[in-house]
């Protein structure tokens, strides 16, 4: 009892607190964040308005789809918080300094996990508020319902969030413990798992495709999960209908899912505090002991450094030591391999959905729907990784400092690192879109190179304002990323991502209409390529130059 | 107070700790002794169930640490050589929070913290920041509070590290003043000038087994002839500092 009231108390302090050194940033940076925290939601509500106003012009298919637009929202909100609980549970329970503190201390193992557990929960679902007010704003306005559903959302809400976050700790918990030790099991059971992963998605896609006639046919190719999404026996379904039931002035039926919601987040909660009881120890212990030795360096590396033996040997020993440290990171590269892997098998799926024999206008939205998705990956991975990169150099920057490495060859070094892995990704995943959807080859040419771009934006942006704000005293990623120069990083990302994407989109779609001249066509054509140039210098050569001087100008 | 018994710790074919078994009576300064690598801190993480033994036990304050480690950790306290504290709470809250975690009744917490941070000259940024507190600030308040719940066993690793001449004096004072008051202390340190000013007995250990131990006199006596502990130190871990480049 004693360690959960400190534990408690240090909550409370840590949020008073948190205040004061709020109060201790400056104006303009917490009214940026403000700003663009408002922005943000207006904006994401503009959008779900716009995007129920076009389904309502689609007649009775649109309102067929609104209607459970509603479950398919928090069915994707719910992997996504399941992935984002694997995740940040694994961060808070296995990795986290605190950990041998309170290990250390009169705790019980259950207290820990079920303080741990809250810690993640909090932390994996602060992002789903952001996205669940706007969205059910424009629902209710659309849908003209009172004030009372902001209400219902709440109480259903806190228990989904707890659920979905339960069974990502739980999942964690389980596999931290479980995961085989020995070399053969582990790459075993990494090739079951992606086997299964692609099985399930190649299945799954077939089934749609194979569909014939009505009207569910076109509302499966239309968004894939909605079936899925109204099934009765998951709790996104629960979620939604209660909230609906609530709403229409159906209470008991409203109240049993709403139980049956709070039964399952208590169990799992119950779940994850008992196995945590069971396994967390020995699962911290594997992780904490790790193997002491990583064993031969990766072949890439060795690869890699033969092939890099003609340039300057400090250029690359640099290259070398960013390189093994992605590769023994396994959070950045299986970040890195499960988004651009998911986008990699969605996109050589495409023709199961049959997109590449539909019209060029629908295929050309969805081939820049496809870029999109692309450059919103591109841009969330270079905010968490490429961004904090200079400052997790942290107390061992004095080495480069000392180096007889211009900083300017160094932040140039950064860059280029990022940049090759993400130029290349970048452009297979839009030959790849591109091919599976059989658009001519002058939009795949644009779509390559808009891809290209877009990727040397986010690396040259990300680097070179990674330098601007370094904070080499800071060692957690998290806290790098979301402070301020992390927040105007992932702002301008964003920017940058839709100011190349949507005129491209817009001239090639009015291209493909036959709506332009052929001499108007070829200036347009150039046009947009200068567009795009002048895009690469302001997010390439500007940023590294203030990047490199920042560097220049600091005391190490 | 804290026992040993035939305790293994393997990471690999690595043998960090190879078969130690010891004994630290009650009131007790225990130092132990290693060049890097020799075993020191994975002991003393297996006594404060940090890392688990491949075999053996660990016994501290009557203990099994496998078998009760709740009540082994109500009565042991643990200075790592790189403390964690909450950045965000304040000096005064990170006592206040120590103490509650060891159920300090109110009245006494609020005597303790107040003496011990002055004992540490931190009275003045009792509402400062952990954050904003200097390395060795840091290092004297994770004392202040380790001592709050006044342990029956405190482990320390590299006790020293980071503190300023006035506070490496404070500290060895009042380990000693601890450990006369019957506190066992068990500390691992590299500065051989320490062990010898503050230990009542010392180990030596390398490669994982103690190949030394007893009182400064005892070890002096073991090796005749060698007149430091330095010396002892060297001869018996074999390091190449002695003699070598320096010849």
């Amino acid at each position: 009892m004693a360690g959960s009231r400190a534990l408690l108390n240090r909550w409370k302090w840590h949020l008073r607190n948190t205040d004061r050194i709020l109060r201790r940033q400056s104006a303009f940076k917490l009214w940026f964040i403000l700003l663009f925290a408002v922005g943000m939601e207006v904006g994401l509500f503009l959008l779900f308005m716009d995007a129920f106003r076009y389904l309502k012009t689609m007649g009775p298919m649109g309102a067929m789809v609104i209607g459970r637009l509603f479950s398919l929202f928090f069915l994707a909100m719910g992997m996504m918080l399941v992935f984002s609980g694997v995740v940040t549970s694994y961060a808070t329970l296995f990795r986290s300094r605190e950990i041998p503190f309170l290990l250390t201390g009169p705790f019980r193992i259950r207290q820990i996990v079920l303080y741990k557990f809250v810690e993640s929960t909090l932390m994996s679902s602060w992002a789903f508020g952001f996205i669940v007010i706007p969205f059910l704003w424009a629902y209710a306005l659309h849908e003209s319902l009172s004030w009372r559903f902001a209400l219902w959302a709440m109480l259903f809400s806190v228990p989904f969030l707890v659920l979905c976050s339960g069974i990502g700790t739980l999942v964690t918990v389980l596999a931290v413990r479980c995961f085989p030790s020995g070399r053969i099991w582990r790459k075993a059971l990494v090739a079951g798992i992606i086997a299964g992963v692609i099985l399930m998605f190649w299945s799954g896609a077939r089934e749609v495709s194979q569909v014939t006639g009505t009207e569910r046919l076109d509302l499966s190719r239309l968004v894939p999960g909605l079936r899925l999404a109204s099934n009765s026996l998951l709790p996104n379904w629960w979620v939604s209908e209660g909230m609906v039931m609530m709403e229409r002035g159906v209470p008991r039926r409203a109240l049993m899912l709403g139980l049956l919601t709070y039964s399952w987040a208590l169990l799992l909660g119950m779940l994850v505090v008992d196995a945590g009881a069971g396994c967390f120890y020995q699962g911290w212990l594997r992780v904490s002991e790790g193997p002491r030795s990583i064993g031969r360096s990766p072949l890439l590396a060795l690869w890699l450094e033969k092939a890099l033996a003609c340039i300057s040997p400090g250029i690359r020993a640099m290259v070398m030591k960013d390189l093994r440290t992605f590769l023994r990171d396994p959070m950045q590269w299986s970040q890195a391999l499960i988004f651009f892997g998911l986008l990699a098998l969605y996109f050589s799926n495409l023709r199961m959905f049959r997109y590449h024999v539909r019209s060029d206008e629908w295929r050309i939205v969805i081939t820049f729907l496809n870029v999109f998705s692309v450059s919103a990956v591109m841009c969330s991975l270079g905010s968490r990784f490429i961004y904090p990169q200079l400052s997790l150099e942290g107390q061992g920057f004095w080495i480069l400092g000392l180096s007889p490495l211009t900083k300017r060859q160094l932040i140039i070094t950064k860059f280029t690192v990022a940049a090759a892995g993400m130029v290349v990704t970048a452009a297979a995943l839009g030959l790849l879109s591109t091919r599976m959807l059989d658009v001519d080859g002058y939009t795949r040419f644009i779509v390559v190179m808009l891809s290209m771009t877009i990727a040397l934006g986010v690396c040259g942006l990300s680097t070179g304002l990674g330098a601007v704000f370094i904070d080499l005293e800071q060692q957690n990623p998290s806290a790098i990323v979301s402070g301020f120069g992390g927040t105007l990083n992932l702002v301008l990302n964003l920017i940058f991502m839709l100011l190349a994407i949507f005129p491209m989109a817009v001239f090639v779609r009015r291209a493909a209409d036959g709506g332009t001249e052929p001499q108007v066509f070829t200036v347009a054509t150039f046009a947009a390529l200068g567009w795009l140039l002048l895009l690469l210098l302001l997010t390439v050569l500007v940023p590294l130059l203030l990047g490199a001087r920042s560097l220049a100008r600091r005391d190490y | 107070m804290i026992e040993l018994k035939n305790l293994c710790k393997y990471y690999g074919d690595i043998r960090a700790v190879d078969n130690i078994s010891l004994q630290v009576p009650r009131g007790e300064l225990f130092c132990f002794l290693g060049p890097n690598g020799a075993g020191k801190t994975t002991t003393i993480k297996i006594m404060t169930g940090l890392v688990k033994a491949d075999s053996g036990s660990a016994w501290v304050a009557g203990y099994d640490i496998a078998r009760d480690a709740l009540s082994a950790k109500q009565r042991m306290g643990y200075i790592p050589d790189m403390p964690y504290l909450y950045d965000r709470l304040t000096c005064a809250e990170f006592m206040q929070f120590c103490g509650d975690l060891y159920n300090v009744p109110a009245e006494r917490l609020d005597r303790e913290r107040t003496r011990l941070l002055e004992l540490f000259s931190l009275q003045e940024q009792s509402a400062a920041l952990v954050r904003d507190l200097s390395h060795g600030m840091r290092q004297r308040l994770i004392y202040a509070a380790t001592l709050l719940h006044e342990p029956e066993v405190l482990f320390i690793d590299e006790p020293l590290i980071g503190l300023d001449p006035y506070t490496i004096r404070l500290i060895k004072d009042l380990l000693r003043a601890r450990a006369r008051g019957g506190m066992t202390i068990f500390l691992t340190t590299h500065i051989l000038a320490l062990a010898e000013d503050i230990a009542d007995r010392i180990a030596i250990v390398n490669n994982g087994q103690i190949i030394a131990i007893g009182s400064l006199q005892e070890l002096k006596a073991q090796h005749p002839g060698i007149n430091t502990l330095e010396d002892i130190f060297l001869h018996l871990t074999g390091h190449p500092a002695n003699g070598g480049e320096c010849r």
